[in-house]
C-alpha cells in the first residue's frame, strides 16, 4: 500500500466523489436514451482531444472539451434522426479517435510530458489539480440545477421522445443538453479515470441502479450513489494495490453491476408481482 | 355556429429525404366537438395526417390551421392543447416509470418551462386517472400493465393536459376484444361528457365508436370519402378499398 498523508489525498478523494457523481448522473439519461454509442465515441474523442492538448502544450482539459463537443455536434444530429446506426458510429469513430490519440501522443514533446500522456490513457490518483476540482464542482452544480429545474421535461423525454414532443416539450434541446453535459463530464473525468475507461463509469452505475427500481426518481438518486461508492472503493483499491485508478474504479463498478444482475428483484422469476409491489413504495 | 378546430387546405406532406408525398391534396375541416374517425388501409397516410395536424411533420405546401392558428408558426402552442396517442407503442417490461409519472408527463408542456408541478396539476392528473378507471394503478410500473391498461394510462396522459383536441392513432390496435370494448366505451364517455373534439385513426372498420358521427376514408395519400358514419359504412366503395381486410 502507498503510504501518504491524508491531507495530500483529500483533493483526489473530492475529485473521485465528483467524477462519480457527474458521470453516473448523466448515465441515467445516456442509458435510457440509448446514447451509449455516441457517448462512447465522445469519450474517445475527449481522449484524442486531451492527447492533442499535450502535443501542442496547452491545457488538455480544454482540448478534450473541444473534441467531445465537436463530436456531439457532428454525430448528434445524425444519431438523433437515426440516419446513422450506432454500430457504425462506434466502428468508425472509436478507431479513428484512438488512432488520432496515439498519433498525438507520439508527438508529445519532452519525457515528463510523456508521463502525463500515459496518465490520460488510464488515469492517475494525483493528476487532478485545483482548477480541475473547481471545474468539476461547477459541473456538478450545473447538472444538479439542470435535473432539478427540468425534471418533468426530462422524465417526459426519457419515457418517449415523440410523445414528449407532441405535448409541447422541445425534445431537441434536451437531447443536445444531455450530450453537452455528457461531453463535459467525460472530459473533466479523463485525468482521474483515464480516456479508455471513463465511459464505463457512465454506464455501469446506472445499469446497476436499473436492476432494482421501477421508479425513475429512485434511479436518479441511486445511480450517482453507486457511482460515488465505485469511485471511492476504486480509489482505495488503487492505493492498496497500486493498480491504475481508472482500472480500479471500473472493475469495482463492474463488480457492482454483476452483483446487481444476480440479485436484481426485477429479474427474479415467479415472484415478480411481489417485487413490483415492493418497488411501488 | 361551431368554429373549425382543424382547417387544412391543399396540404401536402413529404418525409425527409423522400420525393413522393405521403399525403397530398388534403382539404379537411373539423368542427369543435366532432368525433371523427379516419379510416383506410395500411399505408394510406392516416398517421402522417395526424402528425401533420399536430405539427410533428411539416407540410410542404398548402395551408394548415388548428384552433385558427397556423400550424407551422404555432407548433408548440398548439401541441399544448392537443392530446396525442401514438400507435403500436411497445414498452419495455423493465421500464423505470410509474403510471402516475407517465400521466404527469402529459401535462409537462401545459405546465410550462421553469415551472414546477403544483398540487393543482396533481389534482388534474388524479382526475384523469380516475376518469379512465386507473387510479389504483398510480404506483404500478408502466411495463407491467396489460395492453388495455397501458392504453388507458396513455389516454389518461393525453387527458391530463386538458386538451381541446384528442388525436388518437389506432387506439384499438394490439388489444383483445374485451379491452377494445372498454376503450370504446371510455372514448364515447369522454366525448359525451366533455365535448372534446376527437380525431381517431383506425384501419379496422369494426371498431368505429358509437359516438363517432363522421368518417373520413383515406387511400394512397388522399381523402377519397368524407361523410356521415352510416353512409360510409353502407357504401359499396368501402368494400373495394378494404378488399374485406377491414371487415371481419
Amino acid at each position: 500500500m502507498i503510504e501518504l498523508p491524508l491531507l495530500f489525498l483529500i483533493p483526489s478523494i473530492i475529485a473521485a466523489v465528483l467524477v462519480g457523481f457527474v458521470c453516473s448522473t448523466m448515465g441515467t439519461f445516456v442509458v435510457r436514451l440509448n446514447l451509449s454509442s455516441i457517448g462512447y465515441a465522445m469519450s474517445h474523442a475527449a481522449f484524442a482531444g486531451a492527447a492533442f492538448g499535450l502535443m501542442i502544450t496547452i491545457d488538455s482539459t480544454i482540448t478534450a472539451l473541444f473534441f467531445a463537443f465537436g463530436t456531439a455536434l457532428i454525430i448528434g444530429p445524425l444519431a438523433e434522426k437515426a440516419r446513422l446506426q450506432s454500430n457504425i458510429i462506434i466502428g468508425f469513430l472509436f478507431s479513428i479517435m484512438i488512432a488520432l490519440a496515439f498519433i498525438f501522443l507520439n508527438y508529445v514533446p519532452g519525457e515528463a510530458a510523456k508521463g502525463s500522456a500515459l496518465r490520460i490513457l488510464w488515469g492517475s490518483l494525483f493528476s487532478v489539480d485545483y482548477n480541475d476540482l473547481l471545474l468539476l464542482l461547477f459541473l456538478s452544480f450545473l447538472i444538479l440545477a439542470f435535473v432539478f429545474v427540468f425534471y418533468k421535461e426530462l422524465l417526459s423525454v426519457m419515457f418517449n421522445r415523440k410523445l414528449a414532443e407532441s405535448s409541447g416539450v422541445n425534445t431537441r434541446l434536451f437531447f443536445f443538453a444531455v450530450l453537452f453535459f455528457t461531453g463535459f463530464a467525460v472530459s473533466l473525468s479523463l485525468k482521474l479515470v483515464g480516456g479508455l475507461l471513463v465511459f464505463a463509469l457512465i454506464i455501469n452505475p446506472t445499469s446497476s441502479a436499473y436492476q432494482f427500481f421501477y421508479d425513475f426518481k429512485k434511479i436518479m438518486i441511486f445511480s450517482p450513489i453507486i457511482g460515488i461508492i465505485s469511485c471511492l472503493v476504486g480509489f482505495y483499491l488503487s492505493l492498496l494495490t497500486d493498480f491504475p485508478i481508472g482500472a480500479s474504479i471500473v472493475i469495482v463498478s463492474a463488480i457492482f453491476f454483476a452483483i446487481a444482475i444476480i440479485v436484481s428483484p426485477k429479474r427474479k422469476k415467479g415472484n415478480g408481482k411481489r417485487n413490483i409491489l415492493k418497488n411501488q413504495i | 355556429m361551431l368554429q373549425d378546430i382543424i382547417d387544412l387546405r391543399r396540404i401536402e406532406t413529404i418525409y425527409e429525404g423522400e420525393k413522393i408525398p405521403v399525403i397530398y391534396d388534403i382539404n379537411l375541416k373539423i368542427k369543435s366537438g366532432e368525433f371523427v374517425a379516419i379510416i383506410g388501409p395500411n399505408g394510406a397516410g392516416k398517421t402522417t395526417l395526424l402528425e401533420t395536424i399536430n405539427g410533428l411533420l411539416d407540410y410542404i405546401s398548402g395551408e394548415g390551421f388548428v384552433f385558427r392558428k397556423e400550424i407551422k408558426k404555432n407548433k408548440s402552442q398548439i401541441r399544448k392543447e392537443i392530446g396525442y396517442l401514438i400507435q403500436n407503442f411497445e414498452i419495455d417490461p423493465l421500464a423505470p416509470f410509474l403510471c402516475k409519472d407517465i400521466v404527469m408527463s402529459g401535462r409537462t408542456g401545459k405546465i410550462g418551462t421553469f415551472r414546477f408541478t403544483t398540487k393543482k396539476d396533481w389534482d388534474k392528473i388524479w382526475y384523469s386517472m380516475g376518469l379512465v378507471g386507473m387510479i389504483d394503478f398510480a404506483n404500478r410500473p408502466i411495463g407491467k400493465l396489460s395492453g388495455g391498461e397501458f392504453q388507458k394510462i396513455l389516454i389518461a396522459r393525453a387527458l391530463a393536459q386538458q386538451p381541446r383536441l384528442l388525436l388518437l392513432d389506432e387506439p384499438f390496435s394490439n388489444l383483445d376484444y374485451a379491452s377494445k370494448i372498454q376503450i370504446e366505451t371510455l372514448l364515447n364517455r369522454i366525448h359525451e361528457k366533455y365535448k372534446i373534439t376527437i380525431v381517431m385513426v383506425s384501419h379496422d372498420l369494426n371498431f368505429v365508436p358509437v359516438g363517432c358521427n363522421r368518417i373520413i376514408v383515406m387511400d394512397k395519400g388522399r381523402i377519397i370519402m368524407d361523410d356521415k358514419k352510416e353512409k360510409i359504412l353502407h357504401s359499396n366503395k368501402i368494400n373495394d378499398i378494404f378488399k374485406n381486410g377491414g371487415r371481419k
